[in-house]
């Protein structure tokens, strides 16, 4: 299990090398760079863009700027943001909450929901009742996020003109407006995942259903409630622990959209707006930070995976 | 009720809206891009069955010409991914070795990038327009099919029937095409059906980005982003537009889960 | 949309937290984009100028009504042959860092806008400067090369910066204007606070300002709708037709200077050919763009903005106004085009209106017989074409600029620093520089007629449409007014009713 282990980290740090390479490459594919977005559409000569270019570096070869940056990256320096000439690593620090609280409070109230809704629908199977249930969850996966915030934000003006709903307070600074602001986004991102994992528990409670310990249990007299509940919803924890490996996925690129549409500060956004400004070390470093993070979850998940279910083990 | 109640509504879903598509030349009761701007922000009227946009374009029109566009998108880029992402897949398995390995991996770095990002850059690059987003749909799902395809493709390269036919000396190439491909159809056929329904959110996501496909092209993605601005004038194209994309998406996704519980064996033997 | 489950649990915990929305005597601003880094010498971006506009003076500002006024120097003296302008000093400015600003720091200032390695878009404003010395303890003297006209109002772009803080200029601005810089969160929002040694004793009245970058249209409205920011300062005509009935919510609306247009490259065929360009002026009806993108709160608009009173003609002066879709085929023949037209058009996307106006002005062209495709570009893709005039025509939005000398010498003169068209036509380059030489009113004005009417029909910029500037303020805001510069000058007068 060591050894599995070691392969696995080493994969890891394949892959890790293998992104900021692509990052690398595709954003300097890209036409346009930091000092001409910052001098803009205006009068300047191609000399004053020159200058500035130097002054940032960018006029290096791109081995050259690669090496530069994946050696400081080594030693833990990811460099100056190009715009605010702040430490990346600060300006990243300080989106990382926003993003966390978003994800968390959307996990939390997606698995609330989707787990008795998912038992539910499994055992209302081949039903109307399971069918409209299964059209819901359909339609929440397919909904786009930005579409459902929008149509929320419109709706939420309507109903009460005076809730807070958009922008930011920090938790620390007052809960309560926090959690006023963060409302309607957890809605929208929860969602689809909500509408997803509904649709895991579902299938993994029918499978565990048809099990024969169930079927024992069932004989014995064990009433219904507790059959789907505590027998067969413990034996579909597994697939559901997958599931929230992709749902880790899930949140990040449902928060990229959601945080647009609210104006939440987030990881999100910081990359939507890095791109934009072809603020190279702060691309750089935000999506190692997002692959590093969607990678360890999902390692994390698989290692849990291993330890709680002997039979992966031996596969 | 039918016996597969699901299946036929996604056949139904999806048939109906390839319907439409095909036949939008002929049914859309206006030309797509053709700007009223007097009868602009209408509700559904006669005239106007869904109502009209900002620049007094009929939403019906526009809609049925949307389900082109996404139907082309959606589809060249599931089917490439399909195609590229498959092959990787199957012949990864198939050789196994440090091709698999390096194959593998190259694909995890594809698969560990946020999808969304990916796609933005893949667009940052090759600039916004249709061609650009099926490229980058199909980038993004190439290695879901690769890893997807890998596992059974393993499993199947072991198995009795396909020692037998090297046994009697098949060709590789044979027994791809013969044996293997043909034992993995349904579950390229859950997945793609699956991806079908996702690829056609990614496009309209990027389509609220401001990417995605050109003006004035009908696409339900674009008309969807544009429709936000104006919601509180007039919500009808938001809502039909979004409306529109649910639909499709349901289509694909109830094909794929109906697919899905039919085909796997356990579940089968259960009705 | 909403269904009944989402929105129980929101209207439950709404209930709870009304009571908690309250606010200082700081001003909430939306605004829908990030500066382009906040050193005023390098960035230009409206998002940027918007926030510099609290932070910095220059020597000279621009008033409202676009008129010349006193800042930095509260007085200045002309010498007789216009060559030799001497600034006083006022008393009492000074850098926010505590520092009295001197001759030595105005010196400074103009020598790092004029060097080269500074890279700054504002050096060609100071490109007749010959000579910039002392006058005195408190005054500053600035030698031209020649006579220019408008050399007060292109002062008046140059921010006078704390020489000292040039290191962390884009991220940590130092200057001398009533609000100072607080805190910047990228992407979030930039905090400023009262500057309590403001040379104009009493000012400003507020404690401080934050930007809050808000990309969504909706999410601004919102925002606005209930309270949590008091100031849209940039509405474009569908937000403000949006928010039009809304309670607590009050519109003011000033003439853009800013204007939408369409660059046509004369270097490359088929715009090459001065027919061409005629052509797609005659083939656009400015007055149902108007209606369409503006919703009639606009003017078509000339080479000039309506808001330049004094020199703008009015656009009945130009033929090529009236829509004539058979005269632009005419045009077209005449230039030896047979058949549909093909044109790409490189459209600025992060702007909606630019958008909105392309898709129309695609329109209108393609029933008049163009066949014009759109290539929407993000931002920095556009920029990169349009500042390597690899386009063939593109459609955008412009500041204008408050004196007409400065706007047609850098973008229609042979050379000029925005001519990216590669525009050159020796008789205007001609009247140009008579114009800026002359000081007589009277002359300048009859040349820039003539000029008007030259590039309206056959120059290398369609221009479409200058559209009315909204702001959107809650009711308890008072003494702000917008400006047609997109400055928010203003606020320091403006005050917040409890």
């Amino acid at each position: 299990m060591i050894k599995a282990l070691l392969i696995r980290a080493g994969e890891l740090l394949f892959v890790l090398f293998g992104v900021s390479l692509l990052t690398f490459m595709m954003i300097h594919l890209v036409p346009g760079d930091a000092a001409q977005i910052m001098l803009g559409a205006s009068d300047t000569s191609p000399e004053h863009v020159a200058a500035l270019r130097h002054r940032l570096g960018l006029d290096q070869s791109l081995l050259h700027q690669y090496l530069l940056w994946i050696g400081a990256a080594l030693q833990g320096d990811f460099g100056t943001s190009a715009w605010t000439g702040q430490p990346v690593l600060h300006e990243i620090a300080g989106r990382v909450g926003v993003t966390v609280e978003l994800s968390v409070l959307g996990l939390t109230l997606a698995v609330l929901i989707a787990v008795p809704l998912g038992c539910l629908m499994a055992t209302l199977r081949s039903s109307v009742a399971d069918i409209a249930a299964r059209v819901l969850s359909v339609i929440g996966v397919t909904m786009p996020s930005f579409w459902l915030g929008a149509m929320l934000l419109y709706g939420a003006g309507a109903i009460m003109p005076r809730m807070q709903v958009v922008g930011w307070v920090p938790f620390a600074q007052n809960p309560a407006a926090n959690l006023q602001r963060m409302i309607l986004p957890t809605v929208a991102i929860a969602l689809p995942v909500l509408a997803s994992l509904s649709r895991v528990v579902r299938a993994a409670m029918l499978d565990a259903l048809s099990q024969d310990y169930t079927r024992t249990a069932r004989a014995k007299g064990v009433t219904e409630w507790r059959v789907v509940f505590i027998h067969a919803l413990r034996n579909a924890c597994f697939p559901f622990l997958t599931s929230l490996g992709i749902a880790a996925g899930y949140l990040f690129g449902g928060s990229v959209v959601v945080e647009q549409v609210f104006a939440l500060p987030g990881l999100g956004r910081l990359m939507v707006g890095a791109i934009a400004e072809r603020n190279y070390p702060l691309i750089q470093a935000a999506i190692l930070l997002a692959t590093v993070t969607f990678v360890l979850v999902n390692f994390l998940i698989d290692l849990l995976y291993l330890v709680a279910d002997p039979r992966a083990r031996t596969s | 009720m039918p016996r597969h109640p699901l299946l036929w509504t996604g056949v139904a879903l999806v048939a109906a809206q390839a319907l439409a598509a095909l036949l939008a030349p002929r049914a859309a009761p206006f030309d797509p891009n053709v700007q009223n701007i007097l009868a602009r922000f209408a509700a559904p009227t006669a005239a106007h069955l869904l109502g009209t946009d900002n620049f007094g374009r009929d939403t019906l029109s526009r809609v049925l010409f949307g389900y082109r566009t996404l139907f082309a998108i959606s589809t060249l880029s599931v089917f490439a991914a399909l195609a590229v992402g498959g092959s990787v897949g199957v012949l990864a398995a198939w050789r196994g070795g440090w091709a698999d390995k390096v194959a593998m991996r190259l694909m995890d770095v594809l698969f560990a990038f946020p999808v969304i990002l990916l796609a933005i850059g893949v667009i940052a690059v090759l600039g916004p327009g249709a061609a650009s987003t099926a490229i980058a749909i199909a980038i993004v799902y190439t290695p879901i099919f690769a890893r997807t395809l890998r596992a059974p493709a393993l499993l199947l390269k072991d198995s009795e029937y396909v020692t037998a036919a090297r046994a009697i000396g098949a060709r590789d190439r044979r027994i791809i095409w013969r044996h293997l491909l043909p034992n993995l159809s349904p579950i390229i056929l859950v997945q793609t059906s699956l991806s079908l329904s996702t690829a056609i959110l990614v496009e309209a996501s990027l389509s609220f980005l401001g990417l995605g496909t050109q003006p004035p092209t009908a696409s339900l993605g674009r008309m969807l982003a544009e429709s936000r601005n104006f919601l509180a004038l007039s919500p009808w194209p938001a809502a039909f537009s979004g409306a529109a994309i649910l639909l499709a998406a349901l289509g694909f996704n109830l094909l794929g889960d109906a697919a899905q519980d039919l085909l796997d064996p356990r579940l089968r033997s259960q009705r | 949309m909403v269904t009944m489950p989402q929105r129980l649990p929101a209207l439950a915990a709404c209930a709870l937290l009304l009571p908690l929305s309250a606010w200082g005597q700081t001003l909430e601003i939306a605004t829908d984009q990030s500066p382009n880094g906040l050193d005023p010498q390098l960035a230009t971006a409206f998002s940027t100028a918007l926030i510099d506009s609290n932070i910095y003076e220059g020597l000279t500002a621009i008033d409202q009504d676009l008129r010349v006024v006193p800042a930095l120097s509260d007085r200045w003296t002309v010498s007789a042959d216009g060559l030799v302008y001497t600034f006083h000093l006022r008393n009492g400015a000074v850098f926010h860092n505590g520092r009295e600003v001197t001759p030595q720091d105005i010196i400074a200032n103009l020598a790092r806008v004029r060097d080269p390695k500074t890279g700054s878009p504002f050096a060609s404003r100071l490109a007749g400067v010959k000579d910039v010395s002392a006058a005195g303890a408190d005054g500053v003297s600035i030698t031209l090369a020649a006579p220019s006209a408008p050399f007060l109002a292109q002062l008046a772009s140059i921010a006078i910066v704390a020489p000292e803080a040039i290191a962390d200029l884009g991220s940590k601005p130092v200057g001398t204007g009533p609000f100072r810089f607080k805190e910047w969160v990228p992407d979030t929002d930039i905090a400023l606070e009262r500057n309590p040694d403001y040379w104009d004793k009493g000012l400003p009245a507020l404690e401080g300002l934050t930007f809050d970058i808000v990309p969504e249209s909706t999410a601004r409205e919102a925002g606005i709708s209930s309270g949590t920011y008091q100031l849209l300062p940039v509405l474009d005509a569908t937000s403000a037709v949006a928010l039009g009935g809304q309670p607590d919510v009050k519109l003011l609306e000033t003439q853009d200077l800013a204007y939408s247009l369409i660059g046509l490259n004369t270097s490359r065929p088929p715009f090459d050919k001065p027919e061409v360009r005629e052509a797609i002026n005659m083939a656009i009806d400015r007055a149902q763009l108007v209606e369409a993108v503006y919703f009639g709160r606009g003017v078509p608009g000339g080479p000039l903005s309506p808001a330049l009173t004094q020199w703008a003609l009015p656009t009945g002066d130009f033929p090529c106004y009236k829509p004539d879709p058979a005269g632009a085929q005419k045009k077209l023949a005449a230039a030896g085009i047979t058949g549909k037209l093909k044109i790409t058009l490189n459209v600025l996307g992060s702007v909606q209106q630019v958008v909105d106006v392309a898709q129309v002005v695609q329109a209108q062209l393609n029933q008049a017989g163009f066949d014009v495709s759109l290539n929407v570009q993000e931002q920095g893709r556009f920029i990169a074409d349009w500042r390597a005039s690899n386009f063939d025509g593109f459609v955008s939005l412009n500041s204008g600029g408050p004196d007409p000398d400065d706007y047609f010498g850098r973008t229609f003169q042979t050379g000029g620093a925005t001519n990216v068209f590669k525009y050159s036509y020796p008789a205007l380059d001609k009247q140009l520089i008579e114009a800026r030489a002359a000081t007589d009113p009277a002359v300048r004005k009859k040349i820039y007629d003539d000029v008007q009417r030259i590039l309206a029909c056959t120059g290398p910029v369609v221009h479409l449409a200058y559209g009315a500037l909204f702001a959107a303020v809650r009711d308890n805001v008072q003494g702000f007014v917008p400006m047609a510069t997109r400055s928010l000058r203003a606020l320091r007068a403006t005050t917040l009713a409890k």
